[in-house]
Formats: structure tokens, C-alpha cells, sequence
């Protein structure tokens, strides 16, 4: 493998903002049923309610608590016939708050997720900016455009395993107490 | 302009994708299709993986995808030229200490060398029993693959952090920011049309490790640690700046940066082990 010839790369300057917590929104309830479900124009809501006994017995099933008692679930209809459950929930973890929807076939299989907000948070302060050191100096040519709406962080890779157990759960619950409603 | 910026879990992590353009929609989809097909081929964890495949029978020749070949071809070369800084074969190590499954009958030898991986047209297997993981480098070439595979949809820019792997393509300067490992954010600038890599190393019995929720573990050489501290390169395609990160941790003390550069990529400095 020859060494490559590049050109040197630069990280381009740029304002610091104050910084804590990494949050985006990605879409709305209603934008993610439509998304989810393009060809449904009715989506009926039909939220679970669970006893004590029955969250333990998704505990039992899955390995995953079922947190809370309500659980936001809506059917998706055309014409009056069943689409499949579209399924709002939430990954509740020490740095992450993820507020994601499933959306599952009559049969119960995933028919697609999609995630509606994450917001991270670790409760670190920003630094001084380290670009200065980075900066190679060189004119830039091409015209750029900085994207502010939502800066990127590199380091830590939070484990998805949170989001993945929570779809395993709505699977559960379709399985325990939507399938034949 | 039309902006879509959709997340998912993919490759063990959050992906978060940015596009700009009239198919941005469909620029998103398609990136998402081709991370999640990478996953398929080169997870460890999953056992009808390509990869699995190959780690579950050492001798065997199995007929694999061409950008299987041209993964292991680049890890295989990466790991010579790092005289193994960059190791790919450290599954095994990965296996005795109970951070990865054991898909073979017996353990499998901790590590290996890069002429255990033989490589043919459109086959592969390993001459001894090897475990052989590409966490360090087959994100980023994913994230490579998913960046051709929407090149001819004309977008303005379409941008890529998975977990923290970032790689940008177009018009669009993103802005940066490094989680230290005492969760602090340290600005980098703004990235344009190349790729950032990260890796974090705590330093051994840490209090702030919190492996649970940030399970990715570096293996060192034998008789030697990763240097605490989060190591970033900056290079043009993102299998290079996420296997250099690897090579930086893993360096003799004061020749990560050299060594980074040796091979393509450029190190950022590193702010942990410049305070107190």
C-alpha cells in the first residue's frame, strides 16, 4: 500500500457555541406515522394499558422492564382495514434520551423504526477551542457553507443496545396483547 | 434546498445521517440500506455474517463479496505497514476476555499475524485458527461505501456520524466537537469533505469508564497499553482515520502522531494529555 499524496487537510475555524447537551429533533408523531405507514390515512389511537402483572410478565419474556404502565400505540387503517401498530417509546438510559417509534405488521414483524428525537447528555462543559492547533494555515479555494443546525461530536460511542432492547419489548407487547385486537 | 437528517441503530451505535439536495430522502435510505448491509456481512457478533463464516472455519476457503475482499485486503495491508499496531486479528484476545462470542468449538488463538489472511479473487480464509475483527476499520468503510453509493444523486452534501465516526461529503462545513473522557467537549473546527475518527482509552480501574454504555475495547500489543486519552485522525476516507485511531492509541509514546502520518491520515492533538 504506496503512501497516499493528499492534500494537507485542514479543520476549518469556526464560532463556539455554549454546549452540553446534544440535542436534536427529527420529526413529529404525526410525521413519523406517515412516514411509517405512507399509504394509512387513519391512525386510531389504542394505548395499552398494564397491570403490575402483566409489565412483569414482559420482564419475564424479553429481560427488558417494561417502564411505565401506558404505553402510546395507534392502529393504522385504510378502509377500515388493519395496517399494522405503530408504537411510541422511549430509551431512557444515564446519557441518552431517545423518544423512537416502531412500526409492526398485523403478523407482528418490524415493518420499519424510526427515531424521533435523541438528546445526549453527559454534563461536561466545553473546552477552549483546539482548532488553532489543527489549522494548517492553507487558503481555501472552494467556497463552503457551515451547517450550524446541529453540531457533530466525535469520541464515545454509546451502545445502541438500549434502542434495540426496547424494539424486542414492543415486539413482546404486540405479540402478548395487540395481536388479537 | 431540501435538508433530511434521519437516525438509526446500525453497526452497534447511533447513526445519525444529514442530506441536502432534491433526493435527499432517497440519499438518506440509501445510506442507511448500505450500512445496514455492511452490518450483515461483517458483524462479529452475528454468526451468518461473511465474516463469522470465515472466523468459524480457519482453512476453509469461503467465496465472499469483492468489498469483503477489499476490506480484508485493506486491514491485512494496514497491519503490516503498523508492523501490527493496527491489528485485525485480536478477536481472540476479544474472545478469552468475554468481550465477543466464541463461534468455534474450541478457543481460538488470541491473536495472529497478517499472512494468516489469505485472500483470492472472490475467496478468503485464514491459514491458522484466528479470530478476525474488523470493528476498527469496517465502519469506516462502510461509511466509505455509503458515501459512493449516493454520489450520483447529485446531492449539495450528505454527512455521516456514526457513534462518532464522522465523514462529510459536499458543500457543507460541519461543525465538530470531541468528548474527552471527562465528558467535556472540546471544539475541533469544521469538517469538510474527509472523515474523523475517534477512539476513547481509559486509563485502567478508571472511575470515569463507564464500559456498559461505551463498550468498545482496544487491544493493545502484547506487553504494552493503550495511552489513555481520546485519539482523533483526520483523513479523506473514513476506513483510514478510523484505523489510525487504533495505531495512535496503540503507538510507543511520542510517535503516534508520526506513525498517523506515515500512513495517510493526520492526528489531532490530544487536549487530555496536555492538561494538569
Amino acid at each position: 500500500m504506496r503512501n497516499p499524496i493528499i492534500a494537507p487537510l485542514v479543520l476549518l475555524p469556526m464560532a463556539v457555541s455554549s454546549l452540553s447537551v446534544q440535542a436534536t429533533e427529527f420529526m413529529t408523531v404525526s410525521q413519523a406515522q406517515t412516514l411509517l405507514f405512507p399509504s394509512a390515512p387513519k391512525f386510531i389511537a389504542r394505548d395499552l394499558t398494564l397491570d403490575d402483572t402483566q409489565r412483569e410478565r414482559i420482564k419475564a419474556a424479553t429481560g427488558v422492564r417494561q417502564r411505565n404502565a401506558q404505553q402510546q400505540v395507534w392502529r393504522a387503517e385504510r378502509d377500515g382495514q388493519l395496517l399494522g401498530w405503530f408504537m411510541l417509546d422511549e430509551v431512557i438510559g444515564k446519557h441518552e434520551f431517545i423518544s423512537y417509534a416502531v412500526a409492526i405488521s398485523p403478523q407482528g414483524k418490524v415493518i420499519g423504526m424510526e427515531v424521533l428525537s435523541y438528546r445526549e447528555t453527559h454534563g461536561g462543559q466545553v473546552r477552549e477551542p483546539a482548532w488553532r492547533k489543527n489549522f494548517q494555515g492553507k487558503t481555501l479555494a472552494d467556497p463552503f457553507k457551515l451547517d450550524e443546525d446541529v453540531p457533530n461530536i466525535s469520541g464515545a460511542t454509546l451502545s445502541c443496545r438500549n434502542l434495540l432492547d426496547g424494539v424486542k419489548r414492543l415486539l413482546t407487547l404486540h405479540k402478548f396483547y395487540l395481536s388479537n385486537a | 434546498m431540501r435538508s433530511v437528517r434521519r437516525m438509526r441503530p446500525i453497526m452497534g451505535c447511533y447513526v445519525e445521517v444529514s442530506a441536502t439536495g432534491a433526493r435527499a430522502e432517497l440519499g438518506v435510505q440509501k445510506v442507511f440500506d448500505v450500512l445496514q448491509w455492511a452490518q450483515q456481512r461483517w458483524s462479529f457478533q452475528d454468526p451468518d455474517s461473511e465474516l463469522a463464516r470465515l472466523n468459524r472455519r480457519p482453512g476453509h476457503a469461503l467465496t465472499v463479496h469483492r468489498h469483503t475482499i477489499r476490506l480484508l485486503s485493506l486491514a491485512r495491508a494496514l497491519m503490516l505497514r503498523s508492523n501490527a499496531l493496527f491489528d485485525c486479528t485480536v478477536g481472540g484476545a476479544l474472545v478469552h476476555a468475554g468481550h465477543l462470542p466464541n463461534h468455534t468449538p474450541s478457543l481460538p488463538m488470541p491473536r495472529g499475524r497478517a499472512q494468516d489472511i489469505v485472500l483470492g479473487a472472490d475467496y478468503a480464509y485464514w491459514r491458522r485458527p484466528i479470530q478476525v475483527t474488523l470493528d476498527g476499520i469496517a465502519k469506516g468503510f462502510a461509511l466509505d461505501l455509503a458515501g459512493r453509493a449516493v454520489r450520483h444523486l447529485g446531492l449539495a452534501s450528505i454527512s455521516i456520524n456514526a457513534g462518532g465516526d464522522l465523514r462529510v461529503w459536499g458543500v457543507h462545513a460541519v461543525p465538530v466537537y470531541r468528548r474527552e473522557l471527562d465528558a467535556t467537549l472540546t471544539p475541533l473546527g469544521a469538517l469538510r469533505e474527509a472523515a474523523l475518527a475517534s477512539s476513547g482509552v481509559y486509563p485502567t480501574n478508571d472511575a470515569l469508564s463507564d464500559k456498559g454504555n461505551f463498550p468498545a475495547h482496544l487491544v493493545a500489543q502484547p506487553g504494552c497499553s493503550a495511552a489513555p486519552g481520546v485519539w482523533s485522525v483526520l483523513a479523506r476516507s473514513a476506513w483510514r482515520a478510523d484505523a489510525l485511531t487504533k495505531e495512535a492509541a496503540n503507538a510507543p509514546t511520542g510517535q503516534a502522531a508520526a506513525r498517523v502520518r506515515e500512513l495517510g491520515g493526520h492526528l489531532l492533538e490530544n487536549t487530555q494529555l496536555l492538561s494538569g
